[in-house]
């Protein structure tokens, strides 16, 4: 290995090299954040605030063959709504809606898992999953930092 | 600085040879001892510790993912794989403080995967655009050392690929695997110090003949 006789000069360049790529291709704004988000969603060793199922309607008889149901989970304060319907390969579609910022959204069937993105609409949807017991974990931005949630299982 | 996790060898995520130039502070906890420390309280449970490591160490694999060529979307990809493994393997993480070498090591990785699909789906190669994207500087910022940014970024830019990605990933990370790099790189892991040198050197040369500064 090539000895390095001038290593304090060769670090001083080092530390402009760095400067330069950090202004000339600054890491995107909120970046960090959202990579927060996405690790509290995944992170199962978490305290997840509990989102329970305060309202369900299946509009299956209204809207015909295919199946439409929508869910609303809510812990008093925070809320989701999904909106579940079938896609003709016989998979399910999620639509969801929470009321705040959410920087990261997680769909949990057993072992498999899907992410979303989430903006500051507070929408997001999930193409197509298999029909099966669900669990969304959500990562929302507060006044004071992030707050993660998990709803109770339901069948899509 | 023998930080070696004592898990399978051939595995080059769990390899954390030493850097020999690397260039580290002491005056207070590097980097890689604060990622240490954090990925430890993690671990005895104390999970917003978690957050703090992301924090940490979130820029660090932007710049060493960036190095690989990704358009800015594609990167902010590699970076949350690379954390969403972390959650999901953390335990062949056998020494913590292997952690941050870990990190930096599957983002490298996960570039170089990333990028072969991305330069076989994307002939037009978006990332040699983005150099020429409006400079973020504020207005005081750039009175002061906008002459001299500028002058390193020309010269950054006049180096050949793999000169721009060694140095780039040797200025971000801390201890960079050099066994994995040469790899990446197609070079003999002998070659990279000295290739290292080399790059720099050519950086030096056009700093001086752009206006005598080195």
């Amino acid at each position: 290995m090539n000895e390095n006789f001038d290593a304090a000069a060769d670090a001083a360049l080092f530390a402009r090299l760095r400067s330069v790529w950090e202004e000339r291709d600054p890491v995107p704004a909120d970046l960090i954040d959202r990579m927060v988000a996405a690790v509290a969603v995944a992170d199962l060793s978490r305290e997840y605030a509990l989102l329970t199922l305060v309202e369900t309607a299946d509009l299956a008889a209204v809207r015909g063959e295919h199946d439409t149901l929508t869910l609303q989970f809510s812990d008093g304060k925070t809320s989701v709504l999904l909106h579940v319907s079938e896609t003709e390969a016989g998979a399910r579609r999620i639509d969801g809606w929470v009321d705040g910022e959410a920087l990261a959204v997680r769909l949990v069937q057993g072992e498999r898992e899907w992410s979303a993105d989430a903006g500051e609409t507070g929408r997001f949807a999930f193409d197509s999953v298999p029909a099966g017991l669900s669990r969304l974990r959500l990562a929302v931005r507060e006044d004071d930092g992030l707050r993660e949630f998990e709803t109770t299982q339901f069948e899509v | 600085m023998g930080l070696m996790t004592d898990t399978d060898r051939s595995d080059p995520l769990d390899a954390t040879p030493d850097d020999p130039g690397a260039a580290v502070e002491h005056a207070e906890p590097t980097r890689w001892e604060r990622a240490a420390d954090l990925f430890g309280q993690w671990r005895e449970g104390r999970t917003r510790a978690m957050d703090e490591l992301v924090r940490l160490m979130s820029p660090v694999l932007w710049h060493v993912v960036r190095a690989y060529g990704l358009d800015r979307a594609l990167a902010e990809d590699v970076v949350q794989t690379t954390w969403l493994t972390l959650v999901r393997r953390h335990e062949t993480i056998l020494d913590p403080k292997a952690v941050s070498g870990w990190l930096t090591t599957c983002a490298r990785r996960e570039a170089w995967r990333v990028g072969k699909l991305q330069r076989r789906a994307d002939p037009t190669e978006v990332e040699h655009l983005e150099p020429h994207l409006p400079i973020q500087e504020s207005a005081e910022d750039s009175a002061v050392d906008g002459d001299q940014t500028s002058r390193l970024w020309s010269a950054v830019a006049t180096l050949d690929e793999r000169c721009r990605r060694l140095l780039r990933v040797v200025a971000f990370e801390e201890r960079p695997d050099y066994a994995r790099l040469a790899q990446d790189l197609s070079m003999p892991i002998g070659s990279i110090g000295p290739t290292r040198q080399r790059c720099l050197a050519k950086v030096r040369a056009v700093l001086e003949s752009a206006g005598g500064e080195r």
